[in-house]
């Protein structure tokens, strides 16, 4: 397969997914009401429109750069949890050399070094009702749609579709982690905040591979 | 329920009031890059730097307390929420050039945590020489999974008289754990407060209501009941702290009642006395104690109930003159 993956597909990944939160901003922050103080929507905001400014930046360092560059960008936001993940993430997937472009093992293997480095800063794991539900088995998918060398469009629909599961499987879940797990059995019931952004973020992903013609 | 307060782009609202706060207290503090407060007056160089991070929303804390005795930089984050890691590195750096090291004291709550180690693992990689002491005292969830409330009052005090001695930095390290690991905290609520950016209730509480253990932001705790006469929720509280603590009869103790934004100080005066009244009963020695609004969260009502178990040096450390906008030693 030669998918190859240059700045404008980051360019819109990022814009979509931007997109995707913009449109559920307020969803959001009342999924954040049950177990936590419903700021949720406009800390993603936040957090994703650095993404999206930086990676509209002009500049000719390599890819994975550019990934290190936003993902810090997104940890001088004051966003408390969210945005320290998601910026940890970021910069994480900027430990995998991509070079000026990279094709789609380099960036499933990319996606697998931000979910190591979201790891190392939190206990959180899937089943604990976090960001995790939703990004450990979308990196998954990437890492074997693209080992079984499927094209772009279809690595990022198995994602987009591994996180939504993921983050509706947050709803029968009880809180374990962050500022909701002092809530115990009241977070049944609601899905979490946090997976359903990243939810949010792949299907982002997804409508900016979905136009891509197998190569 | 609509939100009444004065306030004007729920955006600008972080920025605003740091800039309100530094203005108030000229003498004291002053802001350094964004949302960062410091010593309006450096500590000579040559003392340890004492440092603290934390969302905004719960003034006086924890800006309130920088100042000669106590803080050198606290990094404020937007309203409830931690600040950024890049702030944080920031601050670490900056309180370093001092030369003598950095004390970072963090309120276990996952942002914040998340927040002071990224910025520690740069510090490590820069060989900044800083240490870190988590406060984590609140008894309503298990060891291990505890949240960090008013204690932070206490570390910051003998830490911050430590550094001003000009102790190195191990020493303000071991007192600093040593007044973190012998405090234990309780929090009540009575009713809630509106997050003044979202102007949503933070949680749902009736009117007949109270709730034990309920963290600094709302989180909810787990001893909901009927509301209690003061002396009662002393007693409730005083008991469980002691407990948790193990505190024997002929001990010291710090007792601090740390109002919530709405709970008067008519309310803690009652509640105090009752809990002195149950002290002496099992002849355990209030040795200092400090009632008022330390971090607030809003126009919450309810309190929160601190002890320590003092030791000399710990008392020292406490006496030891401080001038901060809301903490003072004379």
């Amino acid at each position: 397969m030669s998918d190859v993956i240059r700045i404008s597909d980051l360019r819109r990944m990022f814009a979509q997914a931007a997109q995707q939160i913009r449109r559920e901003q307020d969803m959001l922050s009342r999924l954040d009401c049950v177990g936590g103080d419903g700021d949720h929507g406009s800390t993603m905001v936040r957090a994703m429109e650095v993404l999206e400014i930086e990676m509209n930046r002009e500049s000719d360092q390599p890819l994975h750069d550019r990934l290190k560059d936003a993902g810090w960008s997104v940890l001088a936001v004051d966003g408390g949890a969210s945005s320290a993940l998601v910026g940890t993430f970021i910069a994480g997937m900027g430990g995998e050399d991509l070079g000026q472009e990279s094709d789609c093992k380099h960036l499933a293997a990319s996606f697998s070094a931000g979910l190591r480095a979201v790891e190392k800063q939190t206990k959180a794991r899937p089943g604990d009702k976090t960001m995790m539900d939703a990004l450990a088995p979308a990196v998954q998918a990437i890492q074997s749609a693209a080992e079984s060398g499927e094209p772009v469009r279809l690595v990022f629909e198995s994602a987009a579709e591994a996180a939504r599961r993921g983050a509706e499987g947050t709803r029968d879940m009880v809180a374990k982690y962050g500022r909701a797990k002092f809530l115990g059995e009241r977070t049944r019931g609601v899905p979490d905040a946090g997976a359903t952004s990243i939810a949010l973020v792949f299907q982002g992903f997804r409508e900016a591979f979905s136009e891509r013609k197998e190569a | 329920m609509y939100m009444k307060k004065f306030i004007n782009d729920p955006k600008q609202l972080v920025p605003e009031l740091l800039e309100g706060f530094t203005l108030a207290f000229p003498r004291h503090v002053k802001l350094s890059g964004a949302n960062t407060i410091v010593r309006a007056t450096p500590k000579s160089p040559g003392k340890v730097r004492v440092v603290t991070l934390g969302g905004s929303g719960h003034e006086p804390g924890l800006s309130g307390f920088v100042g000669r005795g106590m803080l050198d930089v606290s990094v404020a984050g937007e309203i409830f929420a931690a600040p950024g890691a890049v702030k944080c590195i920031d601050a670490l750096r900056q309180a370093c050039s001092g030369g003598q090291g950095a004390l970072l004291v963090v309120l276990n709550h996952a942002g914040d945590v998340l927040a002071a180690n990224i910025a520690m693992q740069a510090a490590e990689r820069e060989n900044l020489n800083v240490k870190m002491v988590l406060t984590e005292e609140d008894i309503s969830s298990s060891v291990g999974d505890r949240r960090g409330l008013v204690g932070c009052l206490a570390v910051y005090k003998v830490a911050g008289a430590a550094a001003e001695d000009g102790q190195p930095l191990e020493k303000c390290v071991e007192v600093a754990q040593r007044m973190a690991d012998n405090m234990r905290t309780l929090a009540v609520a009575v009713r809630t407060a509106t997050h003044p950016a979202t102007g949503q209730p933070i949680f749902e509480l009736g009117d007949d209501e109270m709730e034990i253990g309920m963290g600094q932001h709302g989180e909810a705790g787990t001893g909901r009941m009927g509301l209690k006469s003061a002396d009662e929720t002393a007693e409730i509280m005083i008991g469980q702290l002691l407990a948790d603590l193990k505190v024997n009869a002929g001990e010291e103790l710090l007792v601090v009642l740390n109002g919530a934004g709405a709970t008067t100080l008519m309310e803690l005066y009652l509640v105090f006395r009752r809990v002195t009244q149950v002290l002496q009963s099992r002849r355990i020695k209030i040795a200092r104690s400090a009632i008022g609004e330390f971090i607030t969260t809003q126009e919450q009502a309810g309190f929160q109930m601190m002890i320590a178990r003092m030791d000399k040096t710990l008392v020292d450390l406490w006496d030891a003159p401080a001038d901060t906008p809301f903490f003072k030693m004379l």
